[in-house]
C-alpha cells in the first residue's frame, strides 16, 4: 500500500508564506492500527489512498502519515476506536477562493485571503467547486461542478505573520525596511454538498 | 533598539556574524535581500516542481505533460498545477480519470507498454 503523506495544498503561486501558520488537524492516529489489522480485507478491495493536505512551506511531504481508510465490515472489536470519531464522509473538493485553489476536506480549516464583510461565525458557501472526489467516484467540473457547494464557517479574521520587506541598493545609500502583515481569514469547512447529480467518473 | 533586532535576525549565522554587530549587520542585510528575492523565486520554483510531478504522473499513463495540459485546456478544466500535482500524488484514481479525459480530448499519445525486462528480471 502506498504510504500516505501529508502534502501542501494551501497556496498557489501567490502567497506561499502563509503556509507555516496553518496546522494540520490530525485525525485519530489510532486508525493506523485499524488499517494494519484489516490488511487482509484491504487486499480484496483496494481503496484509493486518502488525501491529507499538509500545510507547510515546501512541497516535500512531511513525515506524518495518516490513514483514513474505514473498514468495509464493521464487526471487528477494534472498530470502537474508529466509531468514537464523528461520522465524517470521505470526500474532498477543490475549491477556488480568492483566485487560489485549495483542496478541502470537511472538518479542516484553510487560510484564505481576507474576505471582506465576513464576521466571525458567519456561514459561507463557496460556489466555485472545480472537482469533487469521493471514495468511489470523481466529479470533474468543466470548469465547475454544477450545483456543488462547499459550506464553511468563518473562524477568524487575522493578520498573517510579519514579513520584512527590505530593499537595498548597494553603493547608493538606499535602504528601506518595511514590515508587512497580510490580512487573512481562517475558515473551517463544514460540508461539501450538491454534487450528486453531475456527470461522474466511477473509479475502480 | 536596532542592534537587538539585528542579533535576533542573526541567529544561526556562522562565526562572528551572529555575535559582532558590524559583521552581523552586513550579513543580516544580505539575508533580508535574499529573502526578498527568494519570495519571488519560490513561486517560480514551486511551479516547476509541480510541472515535474504532473509530468511524472501522466507519463505513467502514457501521456506527456504537454499533451495532458492541452487536453485539459480543450475541455475547459481549470485546475491549476498545484492541485494537479497534489492529486497526482495522493489520488491516483482521480488523476487517472483526468488523464483519460485529456487523452480523449487530444489524442496522439502512444499507449503504455510494459518495460522490457532484461537479464535476471526475465525470470521473475
Amino acid at each position: 500500500m502506498a504510504s500516505l503523506s501529508l502534502c501542501s495544498s494551501l497556496s498557489t503561486t501567490s502567497t506561499l508564506s502563509q503556509n507555516h501558520k496553518s496546522t494540520v488537524r490530525a485525525f485519530k492516529t489510532n486508525l493506523n492500527f485499524l488499517s494494519s489489522s484489516n490488511s487482509s480485507i484491504r487486499l480484496a478491495s483496494p481503496k484509493q489512498p486518502f488525501f491529507v493536505p499538509k500545510l507547510s512551506q515546501t512541497e516535500a511531504p512531511s513525515t506524518l502519515a495518516e490513514s483514513e481508510i474505514e473498514p468495509t465490515t464493521e464487526i471487528q472489536p477494534t472498530v470502537e476506536i474508529a466509531e468514537a470519531e464523528p461520522k465524517r464522509e470521505e470526500v474532498f473538493a477543490v475549491v477556488m477562493v480568492g483566485s487560489r485553489q485549495y483542496i478541502v476536506f470537511p472538518g479542516r480549516f484553510i487560510y484564505t485571503q481576507r474576505l471582506k464583510d465576513a464576521n466571525v461565525n458567519d456561514k459561507i458557501t463557496l460556489n466555485k467547486v472545480l472537482l469533487v472526489g469521493t471514495k468511489t467516484s470523481t466529479y470533474i467540473g468543466k470548469p465547475i461542478v454544477p450545483n456543488a457547494t462547499v459550506h464553511a464557517v468563518v473562524e477568524e479574521q487575522a493578520l498573517d505573520k510579519k514579513v520584512i520587506v527590505f530593499k537595498y541598493k548597494k553603493k547608493k545609500n538606499y535602504r528601506r525596511n518595511i514590515g508587512h502583515r497580510q490580512p487573512i481569514t481562517r475558515i473551517r469547512i463544514t460540508s461539501i454538498t450538491g454534487y450528486q447529480d453531475s456527470p461522474a467518473v466511477t473509479l475502480p | 533598539m536596532n542592534k537587538k533586532e539585528v542579533f535576533k535576525l542573526a541567529k544561526g549565522f556562522r562565526g562572528r556574524a551572529k555575535n559582532c554587530i558590524r559583521i552581523a549587520r552586513e550579513r543580516v542585510e544580505k539575508a533580508l535581500q535574499y529573502s526578498y528575492r527568494d519570495r519571488r523565486n519560490k513561486k517560480r520554483d514551486m511551479r516547476g516542481l509541480w510541472i515535474q510531478r504532473i509530468n511524472a504522473g501522466t507519463r505513467q499513463h502514457g501521456v506527456n505533460y504537454g499533451n495532458f495540459m492541452h487536453g485539459l485546456m480543450k475541455e475547459n478544466i481549470q485546475l491549476n498545477r498545484k492541485v494537479l500535482s497534489e492529486i497526482s500524488m495522493h489520488e491516483p484514481y482521480s488523476f487517472k480519470a483526468l488523464v483519460d479525459i485529456s487523452r480523449n480530448a487530444f489524442p496522439g499519445n502512444k499507449t503504455v507498454a510494459p518495460p522490457k525486462k532484461e537479464g535476471l528480471a526475465i525470470l521473475v
